[in-house]
């Protein structure tokens, strides 16, 4: 069976949609129908992938509208006519590549590593964490930084500087953990004016999350804790 | 797409974000209502019947259909206020789905009922 | 362009941000850089599922890890790097524990261990079926606490530069801009990975081309014992996503088209939990003599977790059930899932002694690119990702203290230049008649079936031939995208050309080892000979095709013995 893929390409001054008919069998995932393209119809097609299982977050795209990894998206789910465009909210360096540079730096902003005091890097000693304990946070260490939570995220859309949904959620995800000592420096971080208190709740994030994280969820539960903690410091 | 266009378009987009879009849609229609009727009271300085018939221009049926429309914005904006006040303190977030459902059908209701007094007001019937 | 730092490291898998972490540590005023060709957390390390074996509880011993190691890998592991790899692994595992891994846990907390194949007590410590996942984005999200590391995301390694036996530095792509940047360093940590995708049927992703060894091989370093490829047992049909080993660790079964469980045929003792080399053979027996069963995309055998119940494959196989529902539509929970065995490890790599040291001075190998060798001729499962943290810390404070004692010695221009009209005149600019991606599958199809599990003289040298053929064709090649920016044409072509390096490496060196060791298993020779080759391969490349040396196996504790599970 043929499958129409409509893709938005950009060469790095214009940008144009190009059509191209491939055949479709059952199972076929859209990044294989994308190599299929590149290795037979036109090699200079560009997207970033690598290990096709849905964990290592390259390959987010935007397929008829909806920010997807291509990997695990199976061609005949969508349909037999398919449209394939880079992530919103960032800029597009060739084809469906787009610049993640600014997305890492945001998630490397709001310091997310375990900050323990005992920090011992030569002699470590096991930590005891409980299962319900490792269930409180665990859901959140799941994101694949795909972008696709930022890609559909307003607050993103309207101000370049907001962290976006899913470096709050990194910072959420320390935040709960029960070995960390940092929520202090952390709230810091993500509750200025760039932070929790941009976004308007459009849930989208939680919506498209390929991983159903539920970024929203950390960025409310953030915001639930800033709140208390401002109302404490009033009193204090 | 234009950004601006971006904001009445709902390929793509879930429920969640058409409310977002509606909320932030409805916010501009009430803010231009507001400058409206803060005209329309500050009349009241050129004398009582010009602020008199000022307001019979209003309250007639060609114009109940903006009035029902205008009153459909606020409520939806009101209410659905109410329902990210509390999500946004991080409350019954889990049940995010069904609340979004229950507090449109608080809209409607409440719109239909408020339609129906205007209208038997205006008509007089 | 050019960029000057104490040490680079190339490949931001496990092992190479170990080693970043490592160097670091070591001393705060080293500048340190880290090349790759992905965003670190895109490695393919994240692809790890099972876990990682090390000695943590009472019941357990060195000795006893060690001769695991060593058994699995039918004695061809050198037994002081196994040693010292045992003794590390602990530490390892609580260095990542305090850095944030969410490891599974026990009832009361501690760190929980599950079974694995080749391993004779319950020692493999997971985080669910995602093990290799949260422990890249540990080390990337700790390597983000050091000032002094400057990343380079999405750089492609194009030569190194060795002058007088010493390593000056390295040539690499920018993509975003297309410009090529020359690093010079005192020392280079090649982290790049295996050579998976010289195979079609496989568990690598895309970006693993063994891009480090071969621009080794070609710098003249030679690359030790390649002709051993790992076969998992169970990758996904069709499109060869890694079931993980933890599947039968956690207690599922493996079937044929009778229902029978026949690896009581092949291990009566570890039956499924055997070492990944007897059960793959074992497999692809089967599926031979007829008792695979049948589908669209070949036969294959049943990968059974029915009987574990729902709760438990939630618990710990979360990745899997959602894999197997998502690419091939069957619930594990209700249904078996297809597989058969599928390329998986680069046994072999860049030639290097217990501390991760080359021949070259100042190049440092880690994690699957390097083979020091603690797998020899079959890995055991859960022992590559610990393999990628002990060597990978190993190689990063070697590194740093060569460093603190070294100079700057600078790379000429016309080194640069020489380079620079190499990769855009001579490949960009070329016209020909070929394209990369048909020689790349005609390569795929030929180690799929000439270099598989069961090999035979004919059908490598044929193999050899091939090769050669292809290599012939290669230097016909034409990029369609002329483009500079982002051409991901131009290293596509480029991984091609370092896969058919190694592929002869891989060929020839099977087609000289005339004996069955592990995972290379000859029909024509069926018995392992340790009197003839107890010993490392070594391939040394010149113009026309690798030259072979062979260095002895270091034996301390453990003499080779009949190999029985």
């Amino acid at each position: 069976m043929d499958v129409e893929f409509r893709i938005r390409r950009f060469d790095g001054e214009k940008s144009y949609w190009q059509t191209f008919n491939i055949p479709v069998k059952r199972g076929m995932t859209v990044l294989e129908g994308l190599y299929y393209i590149k290795e037979n119809l036109d090699g200079s097609l560009t997207f970033r992938a690598s290990c096709r299982m849905a964990i290592c977050g390259s390959c987010a795209v935007k397929i008829n509208g909806k920010p997807r990894l291509a990997c695990e998206t199976q061609i005949l789910e969508i349909g037999n006519s398919l449209e394939v465009e880079p992530l919103d909210n960032f800029k597009v360096i060739k084809d469906l590549v787009t610049d993640f540079e600014g997305f890492f730096k945001k998630h490397e902003a709001v310091k997310p590593y375990l900050i323990r005091k005992d920090d011992n890097y030569e002699e470590p000693v096991e930590l005891i964490q409980s299962p319900k304990e490792l269930h409180a946070y665990y859901d959140f260490t799941l994101c694949v930084k795909c972008g696709a939570c930022y890609s559909v995220c307003p607050a993103a859309a309207t101000r370049d500087d907001y962290l976006g949904p899913a470096a709050i959620t990194a910072a959420y995800r320390f935040n709960a953990d029960s070995r960390d000592e940092g929520e202090k420096i952390r709230l810091a971080l993500v509750c200025g004016d760039n932070g929790v208190w941009r976004c308007h709740f459009a849930a989208e994030c939680s919506e498209v999350c390929p991983k159903q994280i539920d970024p929203a969820k950390a960025v409310q539960k953030i915001r639930f804790k800033s709140a208390i903690e401002t109302i404490k410091s009033i009193f204090r | 797409m234009v950004m601006w266009q971006k904001w009445f378009s709902v390929k793509g987009k879930s429920l969640f974000s058409i409310a977002f879009s509606l909320h932030r849609l409805t916010g501009v229609v009430l803010t231009i209502y507001l400058c409206m009727h803060l005209a329309y009271l500050t009349s009241i300085r050129m004398g009582k019947e010009v602020f008199e018939s000022f307001i019979a221009t209003t309250v007639t049926p060609q114009f109940l259909i903006f009035d029902i429309l205008l009153v459909l914005a606020g409520i939806y904006h009101g209410v659905n206020g109410l329902r990210l006040i509390l999500h946004e303190f991080g409350l019954t977030y889990e049940s995010r789905k069904s609340i979004l459902y229950v507090s449109v059908a608080i809209v409607l209701i409440v719109w239909l009922i408020a339609s129906y007094r205007m209208y038997t007001f205006v008509m007089g019937v | 362009m050019k960029v000057q730092h104490d040490i680079v490291i190339v490949g931001a898998g496990l092992a190479g941000m170990r080693a970043v972490i490592a160097a670091a540590e070591k001393s705060k005023k080293l500048s340190i850089a880290l090349i790759s060709k992905t965003y670190p957390i895109r490695c393919h390390s994240v692809c790890a599922e099972g876990g990682t074996a090390a000695v943590m509880r009472e019941g357990d011993s060195f000795d006893l890890h060690a001769w695991d190691t060593v058994k699995g890998s039918d004695f061809l592991a050198d037994q002081d790097a196994v040693e010292f790899f045992v003794r590390e692994m602990p530490k390892e595992i609580l260095r990542l524990d305090n850095w944030g891994c969410p490891w599974s846990r026990t009832e009361d907390g501690l760190i929980a261990q599950r079974a694995f194949g080749g391993h004779s007590f319950n020692r493999t410590i997971f985080a669910a079926d995602r093990t290799g996942f949260h422990e890249v984005h540990t080390l990337y999200e700790r390597m983000l606490m050091y000032p002094n590391v400057i990343r380079y995301d999405e750089y492609f390694l194009t030569s190194l530069v060795i002058e007088d036996g010493k390593i000056k530095g390295l040539t690499a792509i920018e993509l975003k801009t297309g410009d090529l940047i020359l690093f010079e360093a005192k020392a280079v940590i090649l982290a790049t990975g295996g050579a998976g995708r010289l195979y079609g049927f496989t568990t690598y992703s895309h970006t693993v081309t063994g891009d480090g060894m071969a621009v080794a091989y070609r710098a003249g370093v030679p690359l030790k014992d390649m002709e051993f490829f790992q076969f998992h047992p169970t990758g996904l049909v069709p499109s060869g996503i890694l079931m993980t080993e933890a599947c039968r660790g956690e207690g599922g079964y493996l079937r044929n088209k009778d229902g029978e469980r026949f690896m009581e045929r092949y291990a009566p003792e570890k039956m499924e939990l055997a070492p990944r080399d007897v059960v793959a053979r074992a497999m692809w027996k089967e599926i031979l003599e007829g008792r695979g069963i049948e589908s669209e995309h070949g036969y294959y055998i049943a990968l059974d977790l029915t009987h574990l119940g729902e709760e438990k494959i939630n618990e710990r196989l979360p990745l899997i059930r959602d894999a197997a529902i998502k690419f091939v539509g069957i619930d594990p929970v209700e249904e078996p899932i297809p597989v058969r065995p599928v390329a998986h490890y680069t046994m072999g790599g860049v030639h290097t002694n217990a501390n991760c040291e080359s021949p070259v001075k100042g190049l440092y190998a880690a994690g699957e690119a390097g083979c020091v060798s603690i797998h020899g001729a079959n890995r055991l499962g859960s022992n590559s990702t610990a393999e990628c943290l002990v060597f990978g810390r190993a190689a990063g404070e070697k590194a740093a203290e060569y460093v603190l004692n070294a100079d700057y010695s600078h790379v000429s221009n016309e080194v640069y230049k020489a380079e620079e009209s190499r990769i855009f005149d001579e490949i960009l600019g070329k016209s020909g008649d070929e394209n990369p991606y048909q020689l790349k599958k005609e390569l795929n199809e030929t180690m799929d079936k000439n270099l598989w599990i069961f090999r035979i003289e004919d059908e490598l040298k044929e193999a050899v031939k091939k090769i050669k053929e292809l290599k012939e064709r290669f230097n016909n090649v034409e990029i369609v995208d002329k483009t500079k920016g982002f051409n991901t044409d131009l290293v596509y072509t480029f991984e091609v050309g370092y896969m058919l390096d190694l592929a002869e490496v891989v060929a020839i060196g099977a087609l000289n080892r005339t004996e069955s060791r592990g995972a290379h298993y000859r029909l024509d020779y069926p018995k392992r000979d340790d009197e003839n080759w107890l010993k490392h391969t070594l391939a040394y490349y010149t113009p026309d095709g690798p030259r072979f040396e062979y260095i002895p196996v270091t034996i301390t504790k453990w003499e080779p013995v009949e190999r029985k599970y």
